[in-house]
C-alpha cells in the first residue's frame, strides 16, 4: 500500500502533517439580499437569488442560528451576499462565533479595529475596461484605496477571457497596493458577449497564470496544479460537473452514486431558513463552471485519489495550503 | 462466542480496505498501528463511511465527536470492542 511518508520527502511530508488534521467544514451565508453594485454576471443576481428568501432583519436570530450552525460543525463561515459590508453587524455576529471569511466589492472599507483580523476576498473582474464594462464602475481604484497594505485582505482576481495578455499589469497593480491575490476564472452567467472561454483560451490562460505565479510568488497565492484543474475541468480524466462537485448544499444532494463531496456543507439564503442548490447559483451550466473554491474543493476532497505517485500528492498538498491559506487556517 | 480485540482489529481492516479500495494490502498484513490519517491519508469522510458499516456489523454507535482519536486500526478496535 502507497502511503503519504514513502511518497513525501521529509520537508513535503512535514508540510502535508500541517494541514492533515484541519478537517475544514465550510458553508456560505447569503449575509443580505442588497448590494451597492450590480454586476452583469453576478450570479447571485442574475439568477434571482436575491428574491428566493426574505432577508432575516433581526440580529438576535442571526446570532442563534451562528450558534447553530458551530453546534452543527461549521469551522469555516464564508460570507457572501449580496454585499455583506451593508450589514456589518451580522458579520460582526459571525466574527466573534466562528473562522469567517468575507467576500466583498471593497466599496466599503470594513473598519479594522472591529474586525482587526477577519480575513477578506475583495472581487476584481478584469482590469478597468471590463470592470466597467461588467459591473458599471472601476472598483479597484476604490478598493485599493480602502485595503491598500492590509495583511488580512486579498483580491480575489476574477480573469476574463479578455484578460488573455493583461494580467501581468493587474498582478503588478495588486503587488504594488501591498495586497495579495488569487485567481479565478469568470463564469459568465449572464452571457455577456465577448465573455465566454473557448479551449483555446483556457490554455493561454493556463500559462499566463502560471507565469504570473512564478514571477509573483510573493503576490499570487496559487497552484499551477489548480490552474490546469480549473483551465481543464478535468482530474484524473474524470471531468468536473454536476457528478462531480463536491460543493452541493448536503440536505439537497440528491446525487446516486453520491460523489465525494464537502461534510455537512450547506449555501444559506438570508431568511437563515431557505437552502441554495450549491456555492453558486441553480441556474449554472455546472460543465462550464468555473468556479474556483469548488475546483479547490474538488481536488480537495479526493486526496487519496493523489495518494499515487510522489507529484500527485505534492499536486494535492499545495491546493489544500492554497485554500488553508485563503481562509486563514494556516499564514501566508 | 465473544470476538477479540484481535478478530476485531482483522475485520477492521477489511472493511477499511473494501471500503475505501485500498490496493496492496491486506487485513492480515494491515500495520495495526498505522496512522489513518498521516500515512494511510483518509479524511473524515472515510472514516464516516468505515464507521457507518462497523456501527451497523457490531450494533454500536461512534459518536462524530470520538472521530479525531480513531487514528489507527487498532484504536478503531478497541473502541468498538468496549462499546460492545
Amino acid at each position: 500500500m502507497k502511503t503519504v511518508s514513502s511518497l513525501l520527502d521529509k520537508e513535503w511530508y512535514k508540510r502535508y502533517r500541517a494541514i492533515s488534521r484541519l478537517n475544514i467544514r465550510s458553508s456560505i451565508y447569503d449575509v443580505t439580499n442588497r448590494c451597492n453594485l450590480r454586476c452583469r454576471g453576478c450570479f447571485f443576481f442574475s439568477s434571482s437569488e436575491d428574491r428566493v428568501a426574505k432577508e432575516e432583519m433581526d440580529l438576535q436570530k442571526w446570532e442563534a442560528f451562528i450558534d447553530r450552525e458551530k453546534e452543527r460543525g461549521v469551522n469555516l463561515a464564508i460570507l457572501i451576499g449580496g454585499e455583506p459590508t451593508l450589514c456589518l453587524d451580522r458579520v460582526e455576529a459571525f466574527y466573534r462565533r466562528l473562522p469567517t471569511f468575507c467576500a466583498t466589492n471593497g466599496l466599503i472599507r470594513l473598519p479594522r479595529d472591529r474586525f482587526p483580523d477577519l480575513m477578506v476576498g475583495i472581487s476584481l473582474w478584469g482590469d478597468e475596461e471590463d470592470e466597467r464594462l461588467l459591473r458599471g464602475r472601476d472598483t479597484f481604484s476604490i478598493s485599493s484605496r480602502n485595503y491598500e497594505g492590509d495583511p488580512h485582505a486579498y483580491y480575489l482576481y476574477t480573469i476574463t477571457p479578455r484578460q488573455i495578455g493583461k494580467t501581468e499589469r493587474i498582478v503588478r497593480r495588486i503587488r504594488d497596493a501591498g495586497l495579495k491575490l488569487h485567481m479565478q476564472l469568470l463564469s459568465n452567467d449572464e452571457g455577456v458577449d465577448q465573455f465566454f472561454w473557448t479551449d483555446e483560451e483556457l490554455v493561454g490562460i493556463r500559462a499566463e497564470m502560471d507565469h504570473m505565479l512564478d514571477s509573483y510568488p510573493e503576490t499570487v497565492v496559487s497552484s499551477r496544479y489548480y490552474h490546469q484543474i480549473i483551465t481543464t475541468g478535468k482530474m484524473f480524466g474524470r471531468r468536473f460537473g454536476w457528478d462531480e462537485c463536491p460543493s452541493v448544499t448536503e440536505p439537497l444532494d440528491r446525487r446516486d452514486p453520491r460523489p465525494r463531496r464537502l461534510t455537512g456543507f450547506i449555501r444559506w439564503a438570508s431568511d437563515l431558513r431557505t437552502m441554495h442548490r450549491c456555492c453558486t447559483s441553480e441556474t449554472r451550466d455546472c460543465s462550464t463552471c468555473k468556479d474556483g473554491a469548488a475546483h479547490m474543493s474538488w481536488v480537495m476532497v479526493n486526496k487519496r485519489a493523489h495518494i499515487r505517485t510522489e507529484q500527485d500528492l505534492k499536486n494535492w498538498v499545495e491546493v489544500y495550503e492554497m485554500f488553508a491559506k485563503l481562509y486563514r487556517f494556516i499564514p501566508w | 462466542m465473544t470476538e477479540t480485540t484481535a478478530d476485531i482489529t482483522i475485520r477492521i481492516a477489511e472493511i477499511m480496505i473494501n471500503e475505501l479500495k485500498l490496493e496492496d494490502v491486506t487485513p492480515e498484513n494491515f500495520d495495526p498501528d498505522m496512522d489513518l490519517v498521516d500515512e494511510v491519508g483518509i479524511d473524515s469522510m472515510d472514516l464516516a463511511t468505515v464507521a457507518l458499516v462497523v456501527q451497523d456489523e457490531y450494533g454500536i454507535r461512534i459518536d462524530e465527536d470520538d472521530y479525531p482519536k480513531l487514528t489507527t486500526i487498532r484504536l478503531i478496535a478497541q473502541y468498538v470492542q468496549e462499546r460492545m
